[in-house]
């Protein structure tokens, strides 16, 4: 499904990515775990076209798809959704208003017809009662005045009506207590399906009690280091990250 | 002095009602008055000269088709053409009393003499135009204590080739709540002035609204003024679209300890049209806070002037009071003259200011893309959310969902050059 070969992308001129290798195969969790400043956010908006991050060297496919040649909103329709870590805030701009324009834009691409106001309206509750947001949050502007957690619960709401084939969260672990964390979890999965695949950025392991992983890796100064089963997580989490700047200065 | 100003006073000279004092003074004035001109400070991005030499019918009677009523407002409608009254004032909620200036009892007519020009600074010369014209408008009192439900809605409409000059005058008691809208809208040749002034007592609260919908020739000069005595509460919201000609000058004077006064305001302008908004604020006491949110979208030729001045006299201490101007150009051609001007003499106060020129915020537009929203969506969308934010704002929703579709279709139309 998702093929990421030798991916080195700078920002500003800094390289942050050096020769990233990544196989996402259908259906398949795999978590990317790794130090603060190791590239994980990088890898999502990188993925995702975000301005500013240049791609220097490899490529980036899904479904057989080249992402890193398609504007932002074209690889959304390609089946990409990125959780955001810091979802921004748009005063002026409803919730619903904004779902409604992502899904029709969606849909218009694959060549579908474009939900009716009322149906949407229906789905959009649905989704939100899922992850225990209130509907007049639909009202609101996007992310406006919202709590941590009511941003992250608000992007896996994104997420269940857009229906992706490659979901990467970002850290949608960070700054929740433990009923909001389950809240994601559970919103995730329930979306884990033979056909979607998703990327768990987190720094702790505590997620992947909730998400369970079918591989683990760990990205380190631009590129995967280590790559296991779900107990490598364990590890990770007992022995923190610094063997991997022992291992970085033996080898320098 | 103008043709047309010049026939102005000749017609103030045969006005004569329970007003006429006042009336003398202001036509003094007038006498003295210098038409504007590009080096009139005031004036200076705002030519005048569409009417300099416009001829128009005074006190004509327009057919024109009944006011639309606002789907799901409770409201006592005043419905002005060209200046007079069509509503018909019968069965008001007990403690509101409307009249129209010429039927004012004597009681009445001893405030009003009073309230006439308290709040509306003397030297702007269309509010002495007005002052000497306005034979038409209403007297509004809101009784001490009383909070009226519905919503007292003026709506002023001027036929082609016609001129009108309309006066509001608002006394709003003790303790005492209301909402006002002052609704103006047409695209014909015409002109009017419609100048409202509002006197809010202690305690007193009021919600205002003035939707300045005019476009193309059709011509408009007012302005809504507030004297605020003590913890005296305004909440007021401006939309302006441009015409030819359309300036409109708001005062804000807090006469009063701790009244508060929230001002939002926005313009949406497009092809030729021309929008200055003035507003003062005099802090003349201390404890006053002042909140003033301006935001502007200007299109094509379209041209915007904002001038924002927030006055802090010398016993203002502890005012708190901000002015932020934020503009969307939506084309090069496009232009916007802003200056909000802070004159402080008070030392313990705090105050900000701002004005500015924005683009669209490309970490939103990269939030919106992401999820599959095309570029040229995302703009529009973020575009319209600037202003949306402060029409989401608006105490009444009924008004804001009738506002928000004509924002909209007015957006709709606009290019991005």
């Amino acid at each position: 499904m998702l093929s990421i070969k030798n991916l080195q992308a700078s920002v500003e001129e800094k390289e942050i990515l050096k020769g990233l290798d990544l196989e996402v195969k259908p259906g398949e969790v795999h978590a990317i775990m790794g130090p603060n400043g190791a590239g994980k956010s990088t890898m999502g908006y990188v993925m995702s076209g975000r301005e500013g991050y240049e791609v220097n060297e490899g490529s980036v496919t899904l479904d057989g798809v080249d992402l890193l040649g398609l504007e932002a909103e074209e690889r959304a329709r390609a089946g990409l959704f990125l959780a955001f870590q810091y979802p921004v805030e748009i005063p002026g701009v409803s919730n619903l208003e904004f779902m409604k324009a992502a899904v029709d834009a969606q849909r218009e691409a694959k060549g579908e017809e474009a939900v009716s106001s009322k149906d949407f309206l229906k789905m959009a509750r649905e989704a939100c009662k899922q992850v225990h947001l209130p509907a007049e949050f639909l009202k609101r502007g996007v992310n406006e005045g919202f709590s941590g957690g009511e941003k992250k619960r608000n992007e896996i709401m994104q997420m269940l009506l857009l229906k992706p084939k490659l979901c990467i969260l970002d850290e949608s672990d960070s700054g929740l207590d433990i009923d909001a964390l389950q809240v994601v979890a559970e919103g995730v999965n329930s979306q884990r399906s033979p056909d979607r695949s998703f990327i768990v950025v987190t720094h702790y392991q505590r997620l992947l009690d909730y998400i369970k992983p079918d591989f683990v890796h760990v990205l380190s100064d631009g590129k995967i280091v280590k790559s296991g089963d779900a107990s490598l997580a364990l590890e990770l989490e007992e022995q923190g990250y610094n063997w991997l700047t022992e291992q970085r200065e033996q080898s320098a | 002095m103008s043709d047309w100003l010049g026939r102005a006073v000749s017609r103030a000279e045969q006005v004569s009602d329970w007003l006429s004092p006042q009336r003398q003074a202001s036509l003094a004035l007038l006498r003295e008055a210098q038409w504007p001109t590009r080096k009139t400070e005031a004036w200076k991005y705002t030519p005048v000269h569409v009417l300099a030499d416009a001829e128009f019918a005074a006190a004509a009677n327009s057919e024109l088709a009944a006011a639309e009523a606002i789907e799901g407002l409770n409201s006592i409608e005043l419905v002005f053409t060209d200046g007079v009254l069509q509503s018909e004032l019968s069965q008001l909620p007990e403690g509101l009393t409307i009249v129209p200036l010429a039927d004012a009892s004597s009681e009445t007519r001893q405030w009003a003499a009073e309230a006439f020009s308290a709040a509306k600074p003397s030297k702007h010369l269309f509010g002495l135009v007005n002052d000497v014209l306005a034979t038409a408008g209403v007297i509004i009192d809101v009784a001490e204590g009383v909070s009226i439900e519905p919503v007292i809605r003026i709506v002023h409409r001027i036929g082609k080739d016609c001129e009108a000059h309309n006066r509001v005058l608002v006394r709003i008691a003790k303790n005492a709540s209301v909402t006002v809208v002052e609704d103006f809208s047409g695209e014909e040749k015409s002109f009017n002035t419609g100048y409202a002034e509002y006197t809010l007592a202690e305690s007193a609260s009021l919600e205002h609204y003035r939707f300045a919908l005019q476009t193309g020739a059709a011509l408009s000069v007012g302005g809504s003024h507030f004297n605020l005595a003590d913890k005296a509460q305004l909440n007021s919201t401006l939309v302006g679209f441009g015409s030819e000609l359309s300036r409109l000058d708001v005062d804000v004077n807090h006469t009063g300890e701790h009244a508060f006064a929230k001002l939002n305001a926005i313009y949406l302008l497009d092809g030729n049209e021309l929008f200055d908004l003035h507003s003062t604020i005099e802090h003349m006491v201390p404890n006053g806070t002042t909140e003033e949110n301006v935001r502007g979208i200007v299109a094509d030729h379209s041209r915007a002037v904002f001038n924002g001045r927030i006055h802090i006299h010398r016993d203002a201490q502890k005012t708190l009071a901000e002015l932020n101007n934020r503009n969307l150009l939506m084309s090069r051609d496009a232009e916007i003259n802003t200056k909000p001007e802070l004159e402080i003499y008070a030392d313990d106060v705090r105050c900000a200011h701002g004005a500015t020129i924005a683009e669209i915020d490309k970490g939103a537009l990269y939030y919106l893309r992401s999820r599959g929203v095309s570029k040229a969506q995302a703009q529009i969308m973020l575009s319209f959310g600037f202003i949306n934010e402060l029409v989401d704002q608006m105490p009444n929703q009924v008004l804001a969902e009738w506002l928000r579709p004509q924002l909209r279709q007015r957006f709709a139309n606009m290019e991005v050059k």
